[in-house]
This record gives structure tokens, sequence and C-alpha cells, in this order.
């Protein structure tokens, strides 16, 4: 049941939103926020991760990443359950979509805005781009 | 009718009747009392007067109300909703905020995942703990019911909870000891004892959950406790 419902919200919610891409950015976060980033990196190496653990391979302090946390479950990026091990409860955290979902998603939006800005200059430009590769 | 004339109107009618002082003292003193209300630094005086104001414009409405003959009253009517409706405010809608809350932040009762919470609250006070669905270390008091995040539940071990929630369920014992001057102290910005109350639950919880609990859930989330 999960999995269907996590199905459907990650299709009607954008995984990337146009506005907050920028290219002069290093790496994931041309497309995502630092924290973002770095909690994306983890989860998709590392599938389903604690909230300790995530601090942990992050690197980055719980009071920083909670609130960030909150907003990738909010947004659609990451999903979450509650779990309960010996009578304490604790957050499970799982990529809603992979690496190569994400790159997917990202590429054909940068392509459909070159094509819209460029026409036809655009798409000659992606196959001299394919030839040399 | 405009609204300059109907209040020549009214002051006609008043000068008309013979209760005119009377109406008069009594909006004069209500609005020394309001004024006075803003001035005061203390919170009980300053909630006493505010409500010694509103009952006062309230029987000065009603009284004029009593007195009136001119057609329209429009003044009047808009006179009377202000001090019916924030009356109904002050001791009608907030009494139900946590219900409130409860849909809004879609909160569980946490009996279903830490039973022991429940039994520990209802012995210091009347009150449901509630869990809610964020990552970000909270727990706060509303009404009768004292609400945590699934984030402070995983950061605290048993004991810095059980600080946690003698320290909220204090917070409880106050407002239901003194409900409604605690509503009325909202509506007149007059809580300026935030600190003290905040420092008498602390020392409640350190009293019920041991001065060590208290402070290291104190270290590992600060600004919690609201």
């Amino acid at each position: 049941m999960s999995t269907i419902f996590n199905i459907i919200y990650v299709n009607c919610k954008p995984m990337v939103k146009l506005d907050q891409i920028n290219i002069s950015n290093d790496g994931l976060t041309k497309f995502f926020s630092p924290i973002e980033a770095a909690i994306l990196r983890a989860l998709w190496s590392g599938g389903e991760m604690t909230t300790s653990e995530l601090t942990e391979k992050t690197n980055i302090p719980l009071t920083s990443v909670a609130g960030t946390l909150d907003r990738l479950v909010k947004a659609g990026y990451t999903t979450r359950r509650m779990e309960n091990v010996n009578g304490r409860v604790r957050y499970v955290y799982e990529p809603a979509f992979s690496e190569e979902e994400a790159a997917t998603e990202i590429t054909t939006k940068i392509l459909d805005s070159l094509v819209d800005a460029f026409g036809p200059l655009a798409r000659e430009n992606f196959s001299k781009y394919s030839d040399k590769k | 009718m405009t609204l300059s004339a109907e209040i020549k109107c009214i002051g006609v009618c008043l000068k008309l009747s013979d209760f005119a002082p009377f109406i008069a003292l009594l909006v004069v003193i209500s609005i020394s009392l309001l004024a006075a209300s803003l001035m005061l630094k203390k919170p009980k005086r300053k909630l006493v007067t505010f409500v010694s104001a509103q009952i006062l414009s309230l029987v000065a409405i009603a009284a004029t109300f009593y007195l009136m003959n001119c057609g329209e009253m429009l003044t009047l009517y808009v006179c009377l909703a202000y001090v019916i409706i924030s009356t109904v405010l002050i001791f009608g809608v907030l009494r139900y905020y946590d219900r409130i809350l409860i849909k809004r932040l879609d909160a569980k009762p946490a009996g279903g995942v830490m039973e022991w919470m429940e039994d520990f609250v209802g012995k210091l006070v009347t009150a449901r703990v509630y869990y809610f669905d964020s990552a970000i270390p909270r727990a706060f008091a509303a009404g009768r019911s004292i609400f945590v995040s699934i984030g402070l539940l995983e950061m605290l071990d048993e004991n810095e909870l059980k600080a946690v929630l003698a320290h909220e369920a204090w917070h409880i014992r106050q407002n239901t000891q003194m409900p409604y001057l605690k509503r009325l102290a909202l509506m007149t910005f007059s809580s300026s004892s935030e600190s003290e109350l905040e420092y008498k639950a602390d020392r409640f919880a350190a009293e019920i959950a041991g001065s060590n609990a208290l402070s290291s859930a104190r270290n590992k989330v600060d600004k919690v406790f609201i």
C-alpha cells in the first residue's frame, strides 16, 4: 500500500523544480540545496537509513538536518516511516526515486528548456554533442 | 445615515434622556480603564483593568441601546458586535485550541507507541500525550494535551523524555488553574512573566525527573520547551 502511494505521490510531484536549477553551482547543488544534496547522496548510496545514520554519514548535525528532512519528505524527494524497536521510536528514511530517475528527469527538463529556447539549433547541438562523446 | 450623523443622533438622544451623565460616566471610566490596562506593567492588574473596561463598555452600550429612539444604529451594532465577539473569543474558542492542533498536526495518541508516557503524565496532571510527524525535536502543551514530535522521541532517552513531559505537565497544571486569566493575558499582550513560568516549569521537571535528566535533555535540544 505504501509503495503504491509513493509511486502516485512521486509521479504527481516534480522531483526538481525548474526555478531551483542553478548551473553555476557544483555537482548536485545545481539542483538541490547543499544539505538536500548531501542527504540524497547518502540515501542513494546507503538505501534505508535511520536519522542517526544519516547525520553520521553526511556529517551534518541533527539541528541543521531535521528541518531539511521534513522539507524533503513534504516535497516528495524522500519517504520515511516510523519504526518501534524495544519501546523506542525512530525514523527510517528511503529515497523516493533513484539516482537514475533523478538524472533522467533533470536531463529531460533541461533539454526541453533548451529546445524551447533555441528550437532546431538546440537539436543540432545535441547530435553534435553525442557524436563527440 | 452617515457615521457622523449617527453619532450626533446618539448624542442628541442621550441629551434628551435623563441618563446622559450616567452613560457619560460609564464611558469615561471604561476608556480610562482601557488606557490604564495599556499602561500598567503587572500582568494581573493589566488583566483586571482590561476585563472591567470590557464589562463597563458592554453596560454602557446596553444602556444606550435601551434609551435610543433613533432609527438605524449601525455604530451601536458595531460596538456591540465587537464586545460580544471579543468576549466569546476569550472564553470560548481558545478552549478548544488543542483539538485544532491535533487536526492540523495529524497528531496521534502517544499510548500507541510508548505506553509509559501516558501513565507518567497521568500521575502528574489530567492530560493526554500526542505525537506528530516531524524530525525537528519539539514539545509543547496546549489545552489539556501535550504534543511531542517523533524527532524528540528518537533523540531523547527515557529519563530526558520524562523531564520534558514533566515540564509540559506543569504548564498544563498552570493553565487549568487560571485558564481564563492565561487566555486574557494572551489577548492583552501582558504575558511578560514568560521566563518566570519557564523557570518554574523547569524546577518542577527537575523535581520529578531529576536535574541531570533535565539538563541533558536541554543540552541535546536547545529551545525545545515552549
